[in-house]
């Protein structure tokens, strides 16, 4: 019974295992730019996972916000939305466009923090990144 | 890498800006202090109509004699000027960068366009260049000077056209392609490059002299 029980045990760490190698493989190495009506540039190189590790980003909001009057809910996140969802490709009053939103959101950090790409072509890189 | 794109997007950006403006606006205000008191009468004909009049025939090409007598050069000349102003006027990355720091933007080329105007301006410059060698003519009234304008003018070109690609070292070609447009625009009020400024100025009164006071063509 016991002998029976670690073999499960075993199976199932196994599982688990392949299941998030599986999965690690699907994770995202760069911000889809398929919205974008007609790209000018490679896709944005950005590892997920990695990044934010690296970067040591703690709050999902600090990408992920939600805004309510203009002022950022600190407690509450939207990363079961797309930016795109709410940022509209072209610029409107109170809101800046996608790509405006993209290059502020990333581009902003690496500047204020000193780290991290803010060339083009260190994100838009031409060798790898998505297509 | 990005301490020195900082210092050339940054104080250097703002420095290259205000010697192109500053220079200009100083080279043009001499040159009409320097005509008014020394020839002062030159006023007495200048005319709005023969100014343009000749302004007007110069920019279009095979519209003077002197463009008809050499094809090539001029449409290689026009190429090379149109190619020369609005690539970076219009060019997306520019006017990404201009909507960052200024909120301001305007419409851009396709960047598969403006990669092909950029080689006519680099062939361009190679025309000038293997003329510049090869017809006596032109080598006689050559001097150092002149390749190193065709230098200072090509260099921004060449080395955006690498960075784009990210041929060879992105970073350094980015910031070697940013210090080449300021060394340029800090050349122009100050080398030959002026006539950019000064082009109009001599065209009016050319026309003006030609028009007003001869009664015959300039072109
Ligand atoms: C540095 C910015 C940033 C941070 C921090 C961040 N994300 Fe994201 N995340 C993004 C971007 C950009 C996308 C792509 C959105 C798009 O395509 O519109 C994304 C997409 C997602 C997606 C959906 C897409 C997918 O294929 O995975 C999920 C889920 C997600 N993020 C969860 C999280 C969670 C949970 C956290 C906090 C632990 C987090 N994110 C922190 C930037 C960030
Ligand atoms: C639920 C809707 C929503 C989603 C999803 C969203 N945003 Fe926003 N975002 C807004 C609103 C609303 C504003 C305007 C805030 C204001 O009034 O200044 C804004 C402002 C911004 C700003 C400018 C202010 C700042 O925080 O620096 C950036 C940059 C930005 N968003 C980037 C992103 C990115 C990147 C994503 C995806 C990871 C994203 N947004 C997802 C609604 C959203
Ligand atoms: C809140 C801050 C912050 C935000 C927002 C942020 N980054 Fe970063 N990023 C960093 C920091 C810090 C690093 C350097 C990490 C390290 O030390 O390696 C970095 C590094 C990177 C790198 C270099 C890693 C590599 O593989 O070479 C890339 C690419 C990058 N960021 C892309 C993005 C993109 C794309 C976005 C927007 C979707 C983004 N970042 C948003 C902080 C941020
Ligand atoms: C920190 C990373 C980063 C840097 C630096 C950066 N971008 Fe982006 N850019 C993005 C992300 C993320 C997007 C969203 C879509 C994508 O993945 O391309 C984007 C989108 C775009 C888009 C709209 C989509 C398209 O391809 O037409 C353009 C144009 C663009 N960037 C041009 C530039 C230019 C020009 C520069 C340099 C002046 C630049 N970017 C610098 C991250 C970056």
């Amino acid at each position: 019974m016991r002998k029976h029980g670690l073999g499960l045990l075993t199976v199932l760490l196994l599982m688990i295992f392949f299941l998030v190698a599986a999965h690690s493989q699907e994770e995202m190495i760069s911000v889809d730019n398929s919205i974008f009506p007609n790209p000018e540039r490679v896709a944005s190189v950005f590892e997920h996972e990695a990044h934010n590790e690296a970067a040591e980003i703690d709050e999902c909001n600090e990408c992920h916000h939600v805004y309510e009057d203009g002022v950022k809910l600190e407690d509450e996140s939207s990363e079961d939305m797309l930016c795109s969802d709410c940022h509209q490709i072209e610029v409107s009053d109170d809101q800046p466009s996608l790509m405006q939103a993209f290059h502020a959101n990333c581009k902003g950090c690496h500047r204020s923090e000193k780290k991290g790409p803010v060339m083009c072509g260190e994100c838009h890189r031409k060798e790898r990144g998505g297509d | 890498m990005h301490e020195l794109y900082g210092l050339l997007t940054g104080p250097l950006a703002w420095a290259a800006f205000f010697v192109f403006i500053g220079g200009s606006l100083y080279r043009l205000a001499t040159m009409l202090i320097l005509v008014h008191k020394k020839e002062k009468f030159i006023f007495t004909y200048m005319s709005w109509k023969y100014s343009f009049r000749s302004i007007f025939h110069w920019i279009i090409p095979f519209a003077t004699t002197n463009w008809k007598k050499h094809p090539v050069l001029t449409i290689v000349t026009f190429a090379f000027h149109i190619c020369l102003f609005l690539t970076p006027l219009f060019l997306l990355a520019h006017i990404v960068l201009w909507d960052e720091a200024w909120h301001i933007s305007w419409w851009s080329l396709p960047d598969s366009l403006a990669d092909m105007m950029t080689l006519v301006v680099v062939g361009a410059c190679v025309f000038y260049l293997i003329r510049r060698i090869s017809l006596p003519e032109v080598q006689y009234v050559t001097s150092a000077s002149d390749y190193v304008i065709l230098l200072i003018v090509a260099a921004p070109f060449v080395t955006g056209f690498i960075a784009y690609h990210q041929w060879l070292n992105y970073p350094l070609f980015l910031n070697l392609h940013i210090l080449s447009g300021e060394i340029m625009l800090v050349a122009i009020p100050f080398t030959r490059l002026s006539h950019m400024i000064f082009s109009p100025f001599t065209r009016a009164y050319m026309g003006s002299e030609f028009g007003a006071v001869r009664h015959a063509k300039d072109w």
